[in-house]
């Protein structure tokens, strides 16, 4: 049996949290590994949130914005956009690979894409196994 | 510190969630978490019993927190908040774990999903120990209202506030009002005259005494909140006027497409192809002529111009096919023994008196030809002397899968509707969020089809996506209906997830102040901290992850939360990693 | 290939039909063809119809074998939720095809102007007086005109060998134009069309067809379950036509006697069987149309009413014919015989080449091009 990895997902109020919810309708069926935490807009993701996770033992982190130009609040999935790029190298540099986190646009339709998205995520992240930064940050403290 | 006493509660919601997740075993393991004093399992917690029980709970145990594992908290968190104050608790003492939707909806393993359970509500334990009482906050509405748009949206929105004795400041980019209505003959399917319609509104605007008219007049940006906006207008002789306003209504309308680079169709290369609004100036004359004077045997009504294909608009346009039908009779008035040819996509006659007015139609020799829009476009080219006409189009009918070739010494395009060029600019001045075709978003496109996600700005007609007169017209007095309530109320509540500064920890950096998307934060140079001003706060939270120090907190989503709430999920995974 | 279409053709059609709804009406939700009980993969209709009318596609209903197929059960105008009528634009277009095939142009004449019609039966009535009162003879005084059992001498008064002459020459007249006119049908049908390719061989295999349909009429029977009693009805009145027609024109001699046969001779069996079954059908149909009882009879051209008249006239005259032979009124016999005559043949001459009764012949052979095509396509598919 493959690993099952645990994933941590951050989901803007408005367009994907909402998306999430209309698999959940529309009874679209996806990878139970996702555990996700609801935000007001992708901008607030905080990298503090992606490396606590990382270092929680999280095996995977998804951000969810809106689609670029919908944003709610105008440009804050811009600002997440940004902040997601230099997050990737710095976790790179750490030691982590930088495809254990992810950001992807779902809009507040796109129920589908959502639970496409999970299913897929969910698989590239067993592929890299399980996250042993928990272990690692354990034996150091 | 006060001692955190924690009511946990975990809806069956009948067999939607008990189906897939064991919530009598999930309440027991959750009881054993610290600060838990109390964790159930109920049937329906949303109920009037369901929620008897919390408020029974709170008063009996002393509970202070409460959390709901349960549905979407977009579908009950502000049916469990008013549960709270019922119970004398602050709203924001309570939080919910969706194990519905993104839970029991979404998975096949019961194991799994009742591990998922698990984490989300451990979570929402986690998140609402750090949970704040925050107080609603009201502000005062300005009974003023700014109409941006002349056309038949605007003229009806602005008497129907105005008649009720408010303020109403109407601008008008153009010079004139009545928009495209003003440009039209007779309208569908009734056959009303539209000049008569909409001149007796204008006229009415023009003198009305609560109504305020600019037109040759913009504006760049509107400030402020429901309630309290204001904005300049700037007239195109230079003139500015400041004006204050409570709600904004946005019925710019919009503009049709050019079809030049359609290449089937010929536009602008030959003479006798013209546009559905060319085509409508001529009826307001009064005379069908070609260019060059004659009077036209064969006229052919090409249907979906720029509508509902790929390469130009994907989607429908909604008004060309009925103002296809009505050319279609007002030429076989006018030109009894005329051959018309209706070529089309798809006959949309949806609405009231349409598909009577199709029947109708088809009663008097229209010749109606199928074509296959997506993939398959009519090809218009000139005819040769021998053939009794001047074009000859060539269309793969779709009806027969044959292809045939129909005579015409006219062609009328029936154009679709696309979003006026400067509709971003009018988006980012006021605020609100467009499709991805640059028509404006509606707060739901359902239930709340006038509203805009920003508060006191509504969208009515053809801004919002194409429409016809009547659907403009009870969109425009949908929004004026809205905007009379809130003057009548007086006041409105307004967001209190704001952020704040913590002036101990601020260093000034300012970096806040360069993402707030609504110029929020002033930097207070003689402290030299930043000051979150809470009235244009929208609490998006972008200014909390990019501050450096810390010192910016965002109500209801500050970092202690949700860090809280990432341990949560994460020591229940780890625990089954042990145990396993 | 590109086909110009043709603007007029709708109102050049309407000419064959009756005012009873608009074609134009239709908009294909396709009804009509999902419940007519015919149709099928390779010959489809009504809908396909309307629409080659609606466009204009002149020549592609002109080369359509599609409008014979059809036995007008009415089915597909009871669904139409547009009531666009395509059962009687099917009809209209057999009165169309009719006048389509007819080089002479008279089909064309006698289906559009009411006028036309009746002065041509008119003329052709006197010309058979004419012919009659010239080569017969009347019976008066001298001579016995009866014979020994009672019954007229009737080859005495119309020697059956000048009858037969007459009726050889009307028979080749008919026969001279409606080949002629198959022969344009099958142009239309087979040669016209260039997805077929029809292999020579094709024609023999599928003769039999023809034969089939035409005592049958299997296909009518497959029409509809309410429409049993009339395809019986309808079997059995051209069955009966073709009996007394093929009687009077090939074997007069044996059918036109001076003796009065027992009852139970053949000569009179089958004729008496025939005449029942002529004039119930005729009644039938008369009835129908005047109470307008089925969707095929609600809607009545003038041409249905003098073909159904002209074939009254004809059956009745000849029952009386019969009555005063036997009971040896010659006067009478001379009398009825001519009028039973000015009613068979300009009935025929008209009916059979050009008009409603033409169908006899278009129809079997619809179907046989129809099926030789359809085994041309298979043979093509295969290869």
């Amino acid at each position: 049996m493959s690993y099952k990895p645990t994933i941590v997902a951050f989901l803007c109020n408005w367009c994907s949290y909402t998306g999430a919810d209309l698999a959940g309708t529309s009874r679209i069926k996806y990878a139970p590994n996702i555990r996700v935490i609801r935000i007001m807009c992708s901008g607030r993701v905080d990298p503090t949130f992606v490396l606590k996770s990382l270092r929680e033992g999280a095996d995977g982190v998804l951000i969810c914005g809106c689609h670029p130009g919908d944003c709610h609040y105008h440009e804050g999935n811009y600002k997440c956009l940004r902040r997601y790029h230099l997050l990737q190298k710095y976790i790179q540099q750490m030691g982590i690979p930088k495809d254990r986190l992810r950001l992807e646009w779902i809009s507040a339709s796109e129920g589908k894409q959502f639970a496409q998205l999970v299913d897929e995520f969910t698989e590239s992240v067993a592929k890299l196994g399980k996250s042993e930064i928990r272990q690692v940050m354990e034996t150091l403290t | 510190m006060e001692e955190k006493r924690i009511g946990v509660y975990i809806c069956w919601c009948g067999t939607n969630i008990s189906l897939m997740v064991d919530v009598e075993t999930v309440a027991k393991e959750m009881a054993k978490l610290p600060n838990v004093v109390i964790s159930k399992d109920y049937k329906y917690v949303c109920s009037d019993p369901g929620q008897d029980i919390i408020i029974k709970d709170i008063k009996e145990h002393n509970l202070n927190r409460i959390v709901v594992a349960s549905c979407s908290p977009r579908m009950h968190e502000l049916t469990f908040r008013k549960t709270l104050v019922k119970a004398g608790l602050n709203p924001y003492y309570f939080e919910m774990a969706n194990i519905r939707e993104q839970d029991s909806w979404v998975h096949t393993d019961r194991v799994e999903a009742t591990k998922k359970a698990k984490a989300l509500i451990a979570a929402a334990i986690n998140r609402v120990s750090f949970h704040e009482a925050l107080d609603s906050r009201s502000v005062e509405i300005n009974p003023a209202t700014f109409i941006i748009g002349g056309g038949i949206s605007g003229l009806s929105a602005a008497l129907e506030i105005a008649d009720s004795g408010k303020k109403v400041f109407l601008i008008e980019r153009s010079g004139r009002m009545g928009g495209h209505v003003a440009d039209f003959d007779l309208t569908f399917p009734y056959m009303y005259s539209a000049q008569q319609m909409i001149t007796p509104l204008i006229q009415r605007v023009k003198s009305h005494q609560n109504i305020e008219l600019f037109l040759n007049s913009e504006i760049k940006e509107i400030f402020g909140y429901i309630g309290n906006f204001e904005s300049t207008i700037h007239s195109k002789d230079g003139k500015e006027t400041a004006v204050k306003f409570g709600n904004v209504i946005i019925a710019t309308g919009l503009k049709t497409f050019d079809p030049s680079n359609i290449e089937n169709y010929g536009y602008g290369k030959l003479p006798d192809v013209i546009t559905s609004f060319e085509f409508e100036k001529m009826l307001l004359n009064g005379i069908i002529k070609t260019k060059d004077g004659k009077e036209p045997k064969n006229i052919a009504i090409i249907h979906c111009v720029g509508s509902r294909n790929k390469n130009y608009h994907e989607y429908c346009s909604r008004t060309c096919c009925m103002t296809a039908l009505k050319y279609a009779n007002q030429i076989r008035c006018e030109l009894p023994k005329a051959n018309i040819f209706d070529i089309y996509a798809d006959m949309r006659s949806f609405g009231k008196g349409c598909e009577e007015f199709y029947t109708l139609s088809s009663r008097r020799n229209i010749k109606f030809l199928m074509f296959d829009q997506e993939n398959d476009l009519p090809k218009i080219v000139s005819a040769n002397s021998g053939d009794n006409c001047d074009m000859l189009i060539e269309i793969n009918e779709k009806l027969t899968g044959k292809t045939i070739e129909v005579p015409a010494d006219m062609v009328i395009l029936m154009v679709g509707m696309e979003a006026r060029e400067n509709a971003k600019e009018i988006a980012h001045a006021v605020g609100i969020s467009m499709c991805g075709n640059s028509f404006y978003i509606e707060r739901h496109p359902k239930l709340d089809p006038v509203a805009t996600t920003t508060n006191g700005v509504y969208i009515a007609g053809g801004c919002q996506a194409p429409k016809e007169i009547p659907d403009s017209v009870a969109q425009a007095k949908a929004a004026a209906a809205r905007i009379l309530a809130t003057i009548a109320k007086g006041s409105v509540e307004v967001e209190v997830t704001t952020a704040c500064v913590n002036e101990d920890f601020c260093c000034g950096c300012q970096t806040c102040i360069k993402v707030c998307p609504y110029t929020a934060i002033s930097f207070d140079a003689e402290k030299k901290v930043s000051v979150v001003n809470e009235v244009l706060c929208k609490g998006c939270g972008t200014c909390g992850s990019g501050c450096p120090t810390g010192a910016i907190k965002c109500k209801h989503f500050t970092d202690m939360q949700i860090l809280s709430q990432i341990e949560g999920i994460m020591k229940i995974s780890h625990l089954e990693l042990q145990e396993a | 290939m590109k086909e110009r279409i043709d603007p007029n053709l709708y109102n050049d059609l309407e000419k064959f039909g009756i005012d009873v709804g608009n074609w134009n009406e239709c908009y294909h939700c396709g009804n009509c063809t999902a419940t007519c009980p015919l149709t099928e993969k390779g010959s489809l209709f009504p809908r396909k119809e309307i629409r080659f009318l609606q466009l204009g596609l002149k020549n592609e209903l002109a080369t359509s074998a599609e409008p014979w197929l059809c036995y007008y059960c009415g089915d597909c105008s009871k669904k139409c939720p547009r009531d666009a009528n395509p059962g009687e634009l099917m009809m209209s277009l057999r009165r169309y095809l009719t006048s389509i095939y007819d080089w002479t142009g008279l089909a064309k004449r006698i289906y559009t102007s009411k006028i036309f019609e009746i002065a041509t039966i008119l003329v052709i009535s006197l010309i058979v007086m004419v012919l009659y009162l010239n080569f017969t003879f009347f019976p008066s005084g001298e001579g016995a005109w009866t014979g020994n059992d009672g019954g007229v001498l009737i080859n005495k008064i119309a020697p059956w060998k000048r009858i037969h002459f007459g009726d050889w020459l009307m028979a080749g007249t008919l026969a001279f134009f409606l080949i002629t006119n198959i022969f344009n049908m099958w142009l239309n049908i087979i040669v016209k069309d260039k997805s077929v390719k029809v292999p020579f061989i094709a024609y023999f295999t599928e003769v039999f067809s023809v034969v089939i349909n035409f005592f049958t009429q299997k296909r009518f029977n497959k029409c509809d379950n309410d429409n049993k009693p009339y395809w019986v009805i309808h079997l059995f009145l051209m069955l009966s036509y073709v009996m007394l027609f093929t009687m009077i024109v090939f074997f007069l001699q044996w059918f036109q006697t001076d003796s009065v046969h027992p009852v139970w001779h053949p000569q009179r069996l089958l004729g008496y069987i025939s005449t029942i079954g002529l004039f119930v059908g005729i009644i039938y149909f008369i009835n129908n149309r005047i109470k307008k009882a089925k969707e095929n009879s609600k809607y009545s051209h003038y041409t249905d009413w003098t073909f159904l008249v002209m074939l009254f006239l004809t059956t009745l005259t000849g029952i009386l014919l019969h009555f005063f032979r036997i009971n040896g009124m010659a006067q009478a016999t001379y009398i009825t015989y001519l009028i039973h005559l000015m009613c068979l043949v300009p009935m025929l001459t008209i009916e059979v080449p050009f008009s409603k009764w033409s169908h006899l012949a278009y129809r079997p052979f619809a179907i046989y091009f129809a099926n030789v095509k359809k085994s041309a396509l298979k043979k093509q598919v295969k290869l």
